[in-house]
């Protein structure tokens, strides 16, 4: 039984694009721009697994942010978000979103199923919210949108290509556009200096704020590791850099 | 003219104490040495009889900067691990392969 388990588990690690593998773990520096000078503030780390159910596999995205422990009396952050999709098209199945932000708390379940998210969001000490609402078949979750990302044709892509995504936050479906902006060479943390896509992302939304703000670089390779991110959202500005990087 | 030095370096001062209580990191240095430039300046356009504050100013500053030093060489970056955060990442698992199950 064990061994048919591993053949399984074997199988399915094949059937993952090869940009991103279960096991991956990317951990990030966060810095928030305050007076003009970026302060490393948070970790962040960003991982990947294989979990099964008796009837299908999935690839476990998560994404974690949280404070350094001399940050933690001041403003403590434990976010923490996570999307289960398919392994070959990153169509995501549930999406969870567990937000501890100072005094502000959120979590959010969304269950896809076709054209309709259902689940439960609770902000505060609210009560649970059951979540109900449409979306288009082609909707993903924030998290389930940057490993599709890493999966694209970005080689092909000329300065100022768009490719369009639709994202769902906060119970609503935004069309997200990501844009080519160059490939540079930047130093990716510990992989050293690369070239990297230099990407914009922008949405129809006031969380994103400027135009070309919000940046993502990825590694100009078969891996495409999201090395460093820039944004610019309505409380301020900051940045996250890549520092180790493993089981890519 | 000198009241005014004195005055700012009182104020950056107050804000170089402030920096290097709170977590900012070697930023605190930029109001130190402000301080002591201004709390030098102080001192220099001084009579001898009003050279103490100035003086005091330039201690604390400089106490300041040993302490946001001794802060970055010593105290690592690091996350504390929340034994509360990660008991509901372990529940939130569980429950997310029973919703799975059912999908």
């Amino acid at each position: 039984m064990k061994k048919v388990l591993l053949m399984v588990l074997i199988v399915l690690a094949t059937m993952v694009n090869a940009q991103v593998k279960p096991g991956e773990r990317l951990v990030f520096v966060g810095s928030y721009n305050m007076s003009g000078l970026m302060t490393q503030i948070a970790q962040v780390t960003m991982q990947t697994n294989m979990v099964s159910t008796s009837k299908k596999a999935y690839l476990h995205l998560s994404w974690e942010a949280a404070t350094y422990s001399k940050w933690d009396n001041f403003f403590k952050i434990r976010d923490y978000f996570e999307s289960y999709v398919d392994p070959a098209t990153f169509k995501p199945a549930l999406f969870k979103r567990n937000t501890l932000e100072g005094k502000y708390t959120k979590t959010e379940k969304y269950i896809f199923n076709g054209a309709s998210v259902t689940g439960t969001s609770k902000t505060k000490n609210r009560a649970v919210v059951p979540v109900n609402f449409k979306v288009s078949g082609a909707a993903q979750d924030i998290i389930s949108m940057i490993y599709k990302l890493r999966t694209q044709d970005l080689a092909g892509m000329k300065p100022g290509q768009i490719k369009a995504f639709s994202v769902v936050f906060d119970q609503k479906e935004y069309p997200v556009w990501v844009k080519m902006i160059a490939v540079e060479t930047i130093t990716a943390g510990s992989l050293g200096k690369r070239p990297c896509y230099k990407m914009s992302i922008a949405s129809k939304t006031d969380k994103l704020k400027g135009a070309d703000k919000n940046l993502i670089w990825f590694t100009a390779d078969a891996l495409k590791v999201p090395v460093m991110v820039r944004f610019s959202i309505p409380v301020g500005t900051g940045q996250i850099v890549l520092s180790s990087a493993s089981g890519i | 003219m000198r009241k005014v030095i004195y005055i700012s370096s009182i104020v950056f001062a107050i804000l170089g104490i402030a920096f290097t209580v709170l977590p900012m990191g070697t930023i605190a240095l930029l109001p130190i040495g402000i301080t002591i430039a201004l709390a030098s300046t102080a001192l220099y356009l001084s009579q001898d009889k009003k050279r103490l504050m100035p003086k005091i100013i330039i201690l604390v500053a400089s106490l300041s900067f040993l302490v946001v030093i001794g802060k970055d060489i010593f105290i690592k970056d690091e996350v504390k691990v929340d034994q509360q955060f990660e008991q509901k990442k372990v529940e939130s698992q569980k429950e997310d392969m029973k919703d799975l199950e059912g999908l």
